[in-house]
């Protein structure tokens, strides 16, 4: 009841949305990868063991969140593409470890007259076999789609039209 | 005169003297006309029938001719039900006290809520008689126009409407090909009777096989076009049926979901939908055909011999006793069949969704054991389905096998003596059985008929349910300034209990109001209304000095933003469902939303991060993540007025904290209505209100709660006792 004269305007969000720490791609530099940490300056401030972060994996994949060791966060990097080539080789490093998610680039085999669906599928890490349930996958409103094995991995395809008919056939029975 | 309900007659609007008990029409006075007339089905404690009279001046009971009760409406404060295990109990409050009234089982207890809500309008409400009758009579005459049987079967048929010309075609191919298929028994008949037997006519010979060739390839083609041309006229009906109940499904309010389970509107959507398509597409056109058929074979059967005719139909009344006879005990045993099956089903899904209940009391055993049970049970019943299925078709299909062998016998005879050519005999046999066919079918089809009006019935319950939210012609759209009003306002879910009772409130631009009240007493109803999820009965509740109810409610969805007790999210993305409260998003203001709602930390610590997909209803989320999804959408929406029904209910003392704090950010200037158990999350509003059993009994602020001793001072001192009570406790293990 003390606080009726705060209340005089309305807060919305673009006054919060300033409270964000954006940071400037020109004022950040990467220098060091460990495998899934890296060092580097912020601002003109060194930090170590910085822990970087998508907040959105698969719809904003350039979208980066550093945090400190202790979790505190040091700011957001809109699009690390922006960074100098060699900060950004060492960063997307880190990332592709944190986000290990193999794209999907042919399906050779789609066994499903198992409950667990087997698939032998060739991806940008290599071919590998793996299993899943017949509810495995998940469209993104961009129009990838992602499939998820039984343990949890994350398999995409970021592109189905780029796909042979096969494969883009096999896909057709699952989404 | 008019009659309500499948209950024949059980409630009659506006009847006439001779459809009332004869002692009324004596004591009418002059200008007193009855209203209704409705029969209970309890009598003194027995099954029987008390009748309650409603006239414009009073109410009355009747039991065996003789009045029981007689009271004025004017003596009448209010009615008010009693729920007991097998019966219910209407009751009169008035001066004098309460009075019993009239009693009567749950079966009837649908037809009673309706004149409760008459009788509280007249009464407890004070709506003029005029208003009343006026109302009810459109009513009832919108009730006659939709309970016609055969209305329900043109109505079902009006649904192919734009496909007439699709309906049409397969039914000109149907009988087309029936027709062609018709042609090779007599084509049989000339082969025999002009080129076997007498053994000459080779021309003739192959002109038959040609023919019967040409025949089976027409007939072919013909199925081919025919398979096409249903499964799009199919597809298009099914698609124009559901899509049109889907939409009025997203109109009608939260009252018709409140009255219709989930199951059961997803079974209409589906399976009713599935009936009344086969009907359409399939069985209508059969039955057409198969009457048309019937008619066509009958007199080429008779043409060819009237004597033989008669012996083919004997089967025909055989089959039609023992068919009617067969269903009778057959739906026992079917029924009990899916008895056993669902029980299975129950069982199974029991075990399944109650399994940490199951696990936490260890009952893994008990569950096998019922479970293994349940199978035994439905195993067993199969056995005896299929052994009672074992004494009835043998049995028809005999009086059949029997007509064929006659038939042979005297037909053989009449060939033998020359009166009946081989030919024709051959024929006859052929066409015999193509006569039974259609009967069968058209049998059948006539039960599909049956089942398809039941389905309709159902499909269109949902279609003319008038519990819809509309926009009023005139309805405006404004920008708010966040004055509410609340006047007189009554309201009840099911017509029987009023969750709010003549609500009087208004509140000031930017204001902020506390809820307060015990569970149930009607807090989250009193917020509700106000987004126009469900309507009042009585009273008005403006927004600016407008009525909602002439707001476009687009505007009302926009303008004001609610938090739920227990939020539901959409099968989405934290993102997304973050987002829902305003188009165009940008990341950055998706991240400060829910900093602002002390979300993004649980966030980033999710590997999918706001790419998370929450699951079914969210249930991937705990409920205070929720809760603070919910309030990060409401944040962005950035509305003029804010509800918040106890959004820190789910909540840790220390993320609630956290969360108090980004509330009083985000109602700043804002109209806001916060319902709170906890009254520490109240501390920054401007006047608490307090509720009671559907009314406001007390309003202020909190030390002026405090001086006046009444409830709200009861509920802070309870909690604070409790809280103090903790204190000790810690205190005391602390200094150990
Ligand atoms: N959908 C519904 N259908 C029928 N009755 C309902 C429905 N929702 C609420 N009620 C009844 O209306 C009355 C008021 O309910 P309401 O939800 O407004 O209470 P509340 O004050 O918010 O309680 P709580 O503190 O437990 O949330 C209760 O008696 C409740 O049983
Ligand atoms: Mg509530």
């Amino acid at each position: 009841m003390q606080s009726r004269f705060v209340r005089e305007t309305m807060t919305s969000i673009e006054e919060w949305i300033k409270q964000l720490r954006i940071l400037d791609p020109k004022r950040v530099r990467v220098y060091e990868a460990f495998v899934d940490t890296v060092n580097m300056e912020i601002n003109g401030k060194i930090y170590c063991n910085v822990k970087p972060r998508r907040p959105f994996p698969y719809t904003h994949p350039e979208y980066i969140i550093f945090f400190a060791e202790d979790d505190t966060e040091l700011g957001i990097l809109t699009d690390y593409r922006k960074l100098d080539r060699m900060s950004r080789k060492r960063l997307e490093r880190v990332l592709k470890i944190i986000y290990y998610i193999p794209q999907i680039k042919r399906i050779i085999k789609l066994d499903t007259t198992k409950s667990r669906y087997e698939w032998e599928i060739e991806t940008d890490k290599g071919v590998v076999v793996i299993k899943t349930w017949s509810r495995c996958t998940r469209w993104l409103p961009n129009g990838k789609l992602l499939i998820y094995d039984v343990d949890g991995n994350v398999y995409i395809v970021e592109d189905i039209s780029k796909l042979d008919p096969k494969s883009r056939a096999y896909l057709d029975i699952v989404a | 005169m008019i009659k309500i309900g499948d209950e024949e007659s059980s409630i009659e609007y506006f009847p006439s003297t001779e459809e009332l008990p004869a002692v009324i029409s004596n004591i009418l006075e002059e200008n007193e006309e009855v209203v209704v007339s409705i029969k209970s089905d309890i009598s003194d404690l027995k099954y029987g029938e008390d009748t309650l009279v409603l006239t414009n001046k009073r109410v009355l009971i009747v039991r065996d001719n003789n009045i029981i009760r007689n009271i004025p409406l004017k003596e009448i404060e209010s009615v008010e039900v009693n729920r007991y295990v097998g019966s219910l109990v209407l009751k009169a409050k008035t001066e004098s006290g309460i009075k019993s009234l009239i009693s009567y089982t749950r079966t009837r207890a649908k037809y009673f809520e309706k004149i409760i809500m008459l009788i509280n309008d007249l009464t407890l409400n004070q709506i003029p008689y005029y208003i009343v009758r006026k109302h009810l009579k459109e009513q009832v005459e919108e009730i006659n126009k939709k309970n016609s049987k055969r209305k329900i079967l043109a109505r079902m048929i009006s649904f192919a409407k734009p496909f007439w010309h699709l309906m049409v075609a397969t039914l000109a191919l149907m009988m087309f090909s029936t027709i062609i298929g018709l042609l090779p028994p007599y084509l049989m008949k000339i082969l025999i009777d002009q080129v076997l037997v007498p053994q000459k006519n080779f021309h003739l010979l192959m002109y038959i096989v040609l023919g019967l060739l040409s025949i089976n390839l027409t007939l072919t083609i013909l199925g081919v076009i025919n398979g096409y041309l249903s499964l799009k006229l199919n597809q298009s009906l099914t698609y124009r049926i559901r899509k049109i109940l889907f939409e009025k499904l997203q109109r009608l309010s939260l009252a018709f979901y409140d009255k219709y389970s989930t199951g059961s509107l997803i079974s209409r959507i589906v399976d009713d939908v599935n009936r009344v398509q086969t009907f359409l597409t399939q069985s209508l056109g059969l039955i057409i055909i198969d009457i048309t058929t019937i008619a066509f074979i009958g007199v080429i059967l008779f043409s060819l011999s009237s004597w033989l005719s008669l012996i083919a139909l004997i089967p025909i009344p055989v089959s039609y006793i023992g068919t009617t006879i067969y269903r009778k005990f057959s739906r026992r045993y079917y029924h009990r069949l899916w008895r056993k099956w669902s029980y299975v089903i129950t069982v199974l899904t029991e075990n399944i969704t109650s399994n940490i209940v199951v696990k936490t009391f260890g009952k893994e055993k008990d569950m096998f054991k019922k479970f293994t049970r349940s199978l035994t049970e439905f195993i067993g019943m199969n056995f005896s389905v299929f052994k009672f299925e074992q004494k009835f078709w043998p049995a028809i299909g005999f009086s059949f096998t029997i007509s064929s062998l006659l038939i042979w016998w005297i037909g053989g005879l009449k060939v033998l003596s020359g009166e009946l050519s081989l030919g024709s005999l051959t024929a006859f046999t052929s066409y015999m059985w193509r006569f039974y066919q259609p009967i069968n079918r058209l049998v059948n089809n006539l039960r599909v008929l049956q089942r398809a009006t039941i389905s309709g019935e159902r499909i269109f319950e949902i279609i003319d349910a008038d519990l819809e939210v509309k926009d009023e012609d005139d309805a405006q759209d404004f920008e708010f300034k966040g004055h509410i009003e609340y006047k007189k306002v009554w309201f009840t879910y099911d017509g029987i209990y009023y969750a709010l009772r003549n609500v009087n409130l208004k509140v000031k631009p930017g204001e902020h109001i506390g809820i307060v009240g015990p569970s149930g007493s009607g807090k989250s109803t009193l917020v509700k209304l106000l987004l126009r999820l469900y309507e009042p009965q009585r009273g008005d509740i403006l927004i600016d000095g407008v009525k909602i109810n002439k707001i476009k409610l687009e505007a009302i969805k926009r303008q004001v933003a609610i938090v739920m007790q227990n939020p539901r999210l959409f099968s989405a993305s934290i993102a997304e469902n973050i987002s829902l409260g305003k188009e165009n998003v940008t990341l950055e203001e998706i991240i400060t939303a829910a900093k602002a709602a002390k979300a993004h930390d649980f966030i980033m610590k999710l590997p999918e991060a706001y790419d998370t997909h929450v699951g079914l209803n969210g249930s991937r989320l705990s409920g205070g993540e929720r809760q603070r999804i919910a309030i990060a959408a409401a944040i962005l929406k950035n509305p003029k007025i804010l509800i918040l029904d106890e959004p820190t209910s789910a909540l840790d003392a220390i993320t609630e904290e956290e969360v108090t704090e980004a509330i009083d950010n985000l109602t700043r200037g804002r109209t806001t209505f916060i319902i709170a158990h906890r009254l520490s999350t109240l501390r920054n509003v401007d006047k608490i209100i307090v509720m009671d059993r559907g009314g406001i009994v007390e309003e202020g602020t909190h030390e002026e709660l405090m001086k006046k001793d009444g409830l709200y001072k009861k509920l802070y001192e309870s909690q604070f006792k409790g809280f103090l009570k903790q204190q000790k406790k810690v205190e005391e293990i602390v200094a150990k």
